[in-house]
């Protein structure tokens, strides 16, 4: 598909012609109250750009986790609300040792949020065990139980670390989220 | 020189001169018969006991007006394998109107039951489900002896010498089953449990076995 | 009309629960909105931690300490190493004794600043939260320059701590600590005097002082029923016995009071913070001890001998002598015990780790009986529980 004009039987082929053509065209619909852009585009503007975390808060990570969403690194400065509930949010961050006892109401949780959803792990111990991974319970990362999209290493992360994962995130959903559904 | 300092200065005492000594002179005195050894140590008194006296001296000394021992600070076990009796129960106390410290030791051995002292200190409910699970100990007259700190469905009693650290189950989640399953556990890498002796000194059992040989070849 | 029969309903405070103060799963039996038995399931983050430590020399175990109360780290790694110093008869240098009770109040203050921020928002109050974590942000930041890392520290070894503080870090903490008062009397303001944060606490959750002793309370737990104990007063360690400090004693053993009890040992702490400046003296911060604490990285780099102990020290550790002891502080939570017992080799044989937070949990089927299931949060809160030294 390219830019005919009908006055010539031929498509223009991309270049500055098309372009001019293209930019005339846009500017009156802007003129007049419309915006175009790609649905797929759209859709991953609003869903990177409101991200709702859930608090899965289990151990030392969970701190850093407050502090991020606190005063300094504020995270609601990226859209990012803390939802208690997995029914609303969007993203799982699983910020801290999961335990044997603790892998089925993860997974229980991570069952009830609605697609689209990401999961994001926080620290060693959720990455792969960390400092307790050859302990007798403990589950050697949580992504045996959750598909997980964004790691993010540390003992605990810093603050702004887990902004940093988070951002890559949101790097991630622009990239590969689609509507197409394959 | 130790850094925990015996505080001398408590209101209202009446063991100016060696405190210590004298209270465990006193809780000897209190406890009798039915106490085993009573010993002051650096900054404790060690008393041991048979386990089977144990909610019996709990309470003497928590109802005794001058030893006063009203807090159960803890209540643990340590396993010792190569002993006859396998477990030693460890209780400790706290008088806070005397500021001291006492340890009640106990044997027990294997499949052997103690009497629960959740009567005399209500504290002491979550810490015998803790010992209960992590060795396996019974403590009878318990209200609620379940396990508290494990899995729901966890078999074997961590804490023990013979029990691995990695466990026997790991867990992952079965897409086909569609839930968390068990699995015998299977570790990337193992754990490397160096001893750090250096070959000289980690020899030590190997000559004395070669010693004896020798000795008694020549006999 | 019938009289109805109301059945009481067994409810899961689960176990993903924004109010649970992290992996709680409390069983409640409820008669309408009144509790009647709460059963609370721990061991969600049960790490093995005790194992694990059977498992490590004494200096590797030391991290698991941190983690263990999370919010204030330091104060659980000054357990173990006072555990080990009483077990080998060394002597702490009085500088590095200094930096304990500095470090130890600021984590003091780290601890009481979470939790009561984190009591009001689980009772409604949103703005102490916010206001409250940038103190921690900043507290954390003496943290990381001091050793280096923000949270877990490693920081308080066997013979003092590892490393010197960096130039002009007392100066700021000094500043720091003059512009706190401010914050404790903003908080104040919003919360001591509120009428709906004094209704969701005044009389909730009352332990009279025979309950709390017969229940193994400690810390400001116990204080705030009436019981004047305090561990850095009656069995002083480091150089608390130099310090000149009060304690806050409460009179009725409610949510409220032990809100109160907190904000005064902020307050108290700050005093302790300021003496420690002021006090401070030169000198080493690790015990010269060269079977136990290693050398300078300087002398390591230099000298044959400190290399070989660096070496030693760090791959086989120091051996402590057979022995068991029991050694507590004042940890900001309560009375945070560690039982070692050596037996003679590089590593521990037995390390059970007394948490304060196990007994408050225990407490909390007797606390909150009778109470609405509001008020169990309101109890779990003041109760100031970590799960990370609860199930170890």
């Amino acid at each position: 598909m390219g830019v005919i004009d009908p006055n010539n039987a031929p498509p223009i082929p991309p270049g500055a012609d098309q372009d001019a053509i293209l930019k005339a065209v846009g500017d009156e619909i802007t003129n007049r109250g419309f915006v175009i852009a790609k649905a797929d585009k759209l859709f991953n503007w609003a869903r990177s750009g409101s991200l709702w975390p859930m608090t899965f808060g289990l151990a030392c990570c969970a701190v850093e986790m407050m502090h991020s969403a606190s005063s300094r690194y504020d995270m609601d400065r990226y859209g990012m609300l803390f939802r208690p509930s997995p029914r609303q949010s969007d993203v799982m961050i699983v910020a801290g040792t999961l335990t044997n006892k603790m892998a089925p109401a993860l997974r229980r949780v991570y069952d009830q949020m609605p697609e689209p959803r990401w999961v994001l792990s926080m620290g060693s111990c959720a990455n792969g065990g960390g400092y307790y991974h050859y302990s007798y319970a403990v589950v050697r990362g949580c992504d045996r139980i959750v598909p997980v999209d964004v790691y993010v290493p540390g003992c605990p992360p810093t603050a702004e670390a887990l902004i940093y994962g988070l951002l890559q995130l949101q790097k991630k959903i622009r990239r590969t989220a689609t509507i197409a559904r394959t | 020189m130790n850094n925990i300092e015996q505080n001398d200065d408590v209101a209202g005492d009446i063991y100016a001169e060696a405190p210590l000594a004298t209270m465990a002179n006193y809780v000897r005195d209190i406890l009798d018969d039915i106490c085993e050894t009573v010993t002051a140590t650096n900054d404790e008194v060690l008393v041991r006991i048979s386990s089977n006296d144990i909610a019996n001296v709990l309470s003497k000394l928590r109802d005794d007006n001058h030893v006063a021992f009203n807090q159960l600070s803890d209540l643990t076990a340590v396993d010792y394998p190569e002993r006859p009796a396998r477990f030693e129960m460890v209780y400790q106390l706290l008088s806070i109107s005397n500021n001291m410290r006492l340890r009640i030791l106990a044997e027990v051995s294997e499949g052997q039951s103690v009497p629960s002292v959740t009567g005399v200190f209500s504290a002491a409910n979550w810490a015998e489900r803790e010992v209960w699970d992590m060795f396996g100990i019974f403590f009878a007259g318990h209200p609620d002896l379940r396990r508290l700190l494990t899995d729901y469905g966890f078999e074997g009693h961590p804490l023990r010498k013979d029990f691995p650290l990695t466990g026997h189950v790991e867990v992952r989640y079965d897409d086909t089953q569609r839930r968390v399953v068990n699995e015998p556990v299977h570790l990337v890498q193992e754990f490397r449990d160096f001893d750090f002796l250096s070959p000289w000194e980690g020899m030590q059992h190997a000559i004395d076995a070669e010693e004896s040989d020798k000795n008694s070849d020549a006999n | 009309m019938a009289e109805m029969q109301i059945k009481p309903i067994t409810m899961n405070f689960g176990p993903q629960h924004p109010a649970a103060h992290g992996v709680l799963r409390l069983v409640l039996e409820m008669d309408g909105e009144v509790i009647e038995r709460a059963d609370p399931h721990i061991g969600l983050l049960h790490r093995g931690t005790e194992k694990l430590i059977e498992h490590k020399t004494y200096v590797q175990a030391l991290p698991y300490f941190d983690r263990l109360d999370y919010v204030s780290p330091m104060n659980q790694e000054h357990v173990w190493a006072l555990a080990i110093e009483k077990a080998l008869a060394i002597e702490v240098p009085r500088r590095a004794q200094f930096i304990r009770v500095l470090y130890c109040e600021i984590g003091r203050i780290l601890n009481h600043l979470l939790n009561l921020t984190t009591f009001a928002i689980d009772v409604g109050a949103m703005t102490p939260l916010l206001w409250g974590f940038e103190e921690r942000e900043q507290l954390m930041g003496f943290y990381e320059r001091a050793c280096g890392a923000r949270l877990h520290a490693a920081y308080f070894r066997p013979g003092g701590v590892h490393q010197d503080l960096p130039t002009g870090l007392l100066e700021e903490i000094g500043d720091w600590a003059d512009n706190f008062p401010s914050f404790i009397n903003d908080m104040e303001t919003l919360l001591t005097d509120n009428r709906i944060f004094k209704q969701r606490t005044v009389d909730i959750g009352v332990i009279s002082e025979k309950e709390a002793l017969d229940l193994g309370m400690s810390g400001p737990c116990i204080r705030a029923s009436g019981v004047p104990w305090d561990l850095r007063k009656s069995q002083p360690y480091d150089v608390y016995a130099e310090m000149d400090f009060d304690i806050p004693i409460g009179k009725t053993g409610d949510c409220y009071a032990r809100y109160l009890v907190r904000i005064e040992e902020m307050r108290q702490s700050l005093r302790i913070i300021h003496q420690c400046i002021a006090d401070m003296p030169e000198g080493p911060v690790l015990a010269k001890n060269n079977k136990v604490t290693p050398p300078h990285r300087g002398d390591m780099k230099n000298s044959m001998e400190a290399l070989i102990h660096h070496f030693k020290l760090y791959t086989e550790g120091f051996h402590v002598p057979e022995g068991e002891s029991y050694t507590a502080v004042e940890a900001p939570k309560g009375e945070f015990g560690v039982y070692l017992v050596a037996d003679g080799s590089n590593k521990p044989y037995r390390c059970k780790i007394r948490a304060p937070g196990f007994y408050f949990m225990a407490a909390v089927d007797y606390l909150s009986r009778g109470h609405m299931l509001a008020d169990s949060v309101a109890i779990i809160g003041s109760l100031d529980i970590v799960f990370g030294e609860i199930d170890r």
